[in-house]
């Protein structure tokens, strides 16, 4: 189901060969960047969108593979190390924004500069999307990325989160009605004004 | 309307790369963390342990020579002593003699006389 990572020739240019893991495990630490360079894409971004920072989203991206350097021996295999990281990094970003509740922060428009080379086929409803992603609350938030960004069905968002199918289907399908709703607004009205009144009063301002 | 919706998000959350710059913070902070944890590591705490044992049996060891060494000494001085004394001893007893004889000698010519 996961979308192909990064197309590349050499372990330099994040390519991890089999047993890359292994010898990481083994201390070897030209295969432990070659983890790094694989999977930052999937654990920065996951950060970034949770916390709604780029700094925080970094400085948690570090710390989440720094965490994985300490517990790389007990990686089973490339698959368990992708669910690890996934899990970690969207348990750090929870813990994060109970901890920190209200900050004020840059928006998720820096993202866009970084994501400008991607195919796009309507910038304007996009950046609305991302905004108002950012908006929902915390655990919906992750559904919802773990979904849309990450590819993964209910199943395995389930054992991720370590919540019941049923409840990732209901916060898809309540994520989804909001951002159909507020998209159809913003259109409709073309203002860009959401209602907040169903988005997380204690999320990250996106606005800004 | 679902399935846009679903091709827009898939689109909007496209993973970002943060670029070659984090792969260089994070091992620079994986060096960092490594050189600060070298003491508190296991095999740090093993070397400090192992220092620590060492310290212990050699102030042991150099206690237990002291000791060994002044047993020695208080011998030796116990052995001068003896000496000393069994030499004042004979000295003293020849006195005795000397003086002994002496004395015999002037009572008998005494009581020639």
């Amino acid at each position: 189901m996961s979308r192909p990572d990064i197309d590349c020739v050499t372990e330099a240019e994040g390519c991890v060969s089999d047993d890359s893991l292994h010898r990481a495990a083994a201390g070897e630490s030209a295969a432990f960047t070659a983890l790094v360079r694989k999977h930052q894409r999937s654990v920065y971004s996951l950060a970034l969108r949770m916390l709604a920072d780029r700094h925080r989203a970094e400085d948690l991206a570090q710390d989440v593979f720094l965490q994985l350097h300490r517990s790389v021996a007990s990686i089973e295999s490339d698959a368990h190390l992708s669910f690890w990281l996934r899990k970690v990094t969207i348990n750090r970003a929870i813990d994060r924004l109970r901890r920190e509740p209200k900050y004020e922060e840059v928006s998720l428009d820096e993202s866009l500069l970084l994501v400008s080379a991607a195919p796009a086929e309507d910038p304007l409803l996009q950046r609305q999307l991302r905004e108002l992603v950012g908006r929902l609350p915390p655990a919906p938030r992750a559904v919802v990325l773990l979904r849309y960004q990450e590819d993964l069905d209910p199943t395995e968002i389930a054992r991720t989160l370590s919540m019941s199918i049923n409840t990732v289907k209901s916060h898809l399908k309540r994520s989804l009605a909001i951002l159909r709703e507020q998209v159809r607004d913003t259109t409709a009205v073309d203002s860009g004004g959401a209602n907040p009144s169903k988005l997380d009063p204690s999320s990250p301002n996106v606005d800004q | 309307m679902s399935n846009h919706l679903d091709d827009q998000l898939r689109n909007a959350l496209r993973p970002v790369d943060p670029g070659e710059e984090f792969t260089q913070h994070v091992v620079q902070r994986l060096a960092h963390d490594k050189r600060r944890s070298r003491w508190s590591t296991p095999a740090g705490l093993q070397w400090l342990s192992a220092a620590l044992a060492a310290a212990v049996v050699l102030g042991f060891l150099t206690a237990h020579a002291w000791q060994v060494r002044r047993e020695q000494q208080g011998l030796e001085a116990r052995k001068q002593l003896l000496e000393a004394l069994r030499v004042t001893g004979e000295k003293l007893d020849l006195a005795y003699r000397v003086v002994n004889d002496e004395a015999h000698g002037t009572a008998g010519e005494n009581s020639g006389a």
